[in-house]
């Protein structure tokens, strides 16, 4: 029988096997107990405003085509050929009506179906029905206010359910003014570590604020990061794996330059009464949606991916987003923060990349696997907050997320399926 | 201009001994090269179709972008001022900069450079290229490799960067940062 590797982690007393950062064997189940079992995160909306557009994604290690057909329809399929199996979109992006594979030539209308195999006739006999060798649609595919995001697992809830109360939490994000946001284009890079280190980070990692970016805070990057002990904002948790780093509502983590600042003022209002009382108690920064797709407001403004790339390489593709309403030289502000701030060149981000590159390679040694991990920080001083609709930790630097976060890996790890999931108390009753 | 062996000589040793500059870690210095309105650019590459391909059918010709360098108001790998780039050297200067500590060992090579009229008589535009190794800490290893465009601008008597625009050819970045300077 195969190992249960969801006996890996012990949510209850914060300790986590380094095992689940480098064995093969493990990554491999991750892709499919979790990478073709989860919602995730294909593009954004604005990224295919017309018919005919087209975006090339993964999901784990499959590669996904996200295609508006010519009647505007949304689509995604494995961009996989039928026949051969070829990789059939090459380009990132672009307009098409039809694509054609490079190896024998057959063609997929931007609906999926196939409809050109070069002969047909005199090759196949005219006996290949046509019909049932279209594009393989992913099992469910939905979006949350412009978030495009699939599933391979028919049995997966529906996304709205998935997400549950963190769609809230995303409005905060995505949905702060009329017309929601769009994003600028791309950032893709290799990071030399495991997808769950900066899944983690972004998910709950406060800690490492005042230290790892401390030179970037001291020399103009930022302005607002608290870096000295205070008693608003929390570790929030609204279940299913999905986590928030929050702060207090007056607490901003804006890009250090006036007129954002200026125009943030002068928006808020506005934000706060499309958001409602909740906005008024908490200022969600930066977040996980279970597994790998986080999203940031603090410094910048962007969401990213954690594309796996085997258990010691991560491919991150990162994108600003920027208020649809805001003025034009506020998005351009925007732009320029993501680039200065979180980007491969961020002077935030870049020094992200050493400390999760060398977390995951220590791991390959005998002895140092051995050691778990310590997420201890903050263990049993969280609460259900039926106001956050969420778990929330005393402190606001606490580890109380990354436990939710490996908590669900693991029950994840060990489920046979949704219908188990399914079948686990409520959230709020897992800690009682 | 491709006539004049000695200013293109003069831009060639000013362009190497900034490359020497950026290699010793004398960024100070470095900085000190650009003039105070300079923009400092560096974008990667998409990975698009051209318009004549025969893997797609286009249905949108409108929707068609045939230039596969971002645009200047895209997303960029730096976008910098005088004053950015200055608050980037000051941040090394931190003790507390983690990419870059232990540091970088760059060596920039500099290559095909061309020189050619600027906007007016104080200026030059100047085509190059570049390979940037980067050796870090025991077994990292990097090469950045692309094309710049520099506006050079005579100011008192000085050689002064006055514009880069930078291409990397690269799509997905295969460095895990970009902590150095070009």
């Amino acid at each position: 029988m195969a190992e249960d590797f969801g006996g890996l982690v012990d949510s209850e007393q914060g300790l986590v096997s380094r095992r689940i950062f480098i064995e093969p064997e493990i990554y491999e189940a991750e892709q499919r107990q979790i990478f073709a079992r989860c919602w995730l995160f294909l593009c954004h909306d604005s990224q295919l405003p017309l018919p005919g557009d087209f975006f090339s994604t993964w999901m784990g290690e499959d590669p996904v085509l996200v295609v508006r057909d010519s009647g505007g329809t949304v689509h995604a399929f494995l961009n996989v050929c039928r026949h051969r199996g070829n990789r059939l979109c090459r380009a990132d992006h672009g307009n098409a009506a039809s694509f054609t594979c490079a190896y024998h030539g057959w063609t997929y209308t931007n609906d999926g179906r196939l409809s050109g195999v070069p002969y047909l006739k005199e090759a196949y006999h005219n006996e290949l029905d046509r019909n049932q060798w279209g594009l393989v649609p992913v099992a469910q595919l939905d979006q949350y206010k412009g978030l495009w995001f699939a599933t391979f697992d028919a049995q997966a809830p529906p996304l709205r359910d998935y997400l549950g109360e963190m769609a809230w939490y995303l409005d905060t994000f995505v949905d702060r003014r009329d017309g929601g946001v769009e994003v600028v284009a791309t950032h893709k890079w290799i990071m030399p570590c495991n997808w769950k280190f900066p899944a983690e980070n972004f998910g709950g990692d406060a800690y490492h604020v005042p230290w790892s970016h401390l030179s970037a805070v001291t020399t103009g990057f930022s302005s607002g990061v608290t870096t000295k002990p205070a008693t608003t904002g929390a570790m929030v948790s609204p279940g299913n794996g999905h986590v928030l780093i929050c702060v207090g509502p007056d607490d901003v983590g804006d890009p250090p330059i006036a007129e954002v600042i200026a125009y943030e003022q002068a928006i808020r209002p506005e934000v706060s009464a499309r958001l409602g009382p909740r906005a008024r108690r908490i200022n969600p920064l930066v977040g996980t949606v279970f597994p790998n797709f986080s999203l940031l407001r603090a410094t910048s403004r962007t969401f990213r991916v954690w594309h796996p790339r085997g258990p010691g390489k991560t491919e991150v593709w990162s994108y600003v987003f920027i208020d649809k309403a805001a003025p034009p030289e506020i998005k351009e502000a925007i732009r320029l923060a993501g680039v200065r701030g979180f980007s491969p060149s961020g002077s935030f981000e870049q020094d992200d990349m050493d400390n999760w590159q060398e977390c995951t390679q220590t791991c390959r040694g005998v002895a140092s696997r051995r050691m778990p991990l310590n997420m201890q920080m903050g263990l049993g001083r969280d609460r259900f907050d039926a106001e956050l609709g969420a778990w929330a930790s005393a402190y606001r630097i606490s580890e109380s997320n990354h436990r939710q976060f490996y908590r669900r890996w693991a029950e994840l790890m060990a489920a046979g399926g949704w219908r188990e999931l399914a079948a686990a108390p409520a959230r709020e009753q897992q800690y009682a | 201009m491709r006539n004049d062996p000695d200013l293109i000589r003069e831009v060639e040793q000013f362009l190497y001994r900034e490359a020497r500059l950026l290699d010793e870690r004398r960024f100070h210095e470095w900085v000190g090269l650009f003039t105070d309105d300079v923009r400092y650019w560096m974008a990667g590459r998409s990975n698009l179709y051209p318009k004549h391909s025969k893997a797609i059918s286009i249905l949108d010709p409108s929707r068609y972008v045939e230039d596969d360098t971002a645009l200047e108001d895209e997303l960029a790998l730096l976008d910098e001022t005088k004053e950015t780039l200055m608050s980037r050297v000051a941040r090394l200067d931190t003790g507390m900069a983690w990419a870059e500590d232990p540091p970088s060992r760059t060596r920039h090579m500099i290559s095909n450079i061309e020189v050619e009229p600027g906007a007016d008589e104080n200026e030059l535009k100047v085509y190059s290229n570049f390979i940037v190794y980067r050796s870090r800490a025991g077994s990292e290893e990097d090469f950045y490799v692309g094309a710049r465009q520099d506006v050079l601008r005579r100011v008192d008597g000085e050689w002064k960067i006055a514009g880069r625009k930078m291409t990397l050819d690269q799509n997905v970045l295969s460095a895990k940062n970009v902590s150095i300077f070009f």
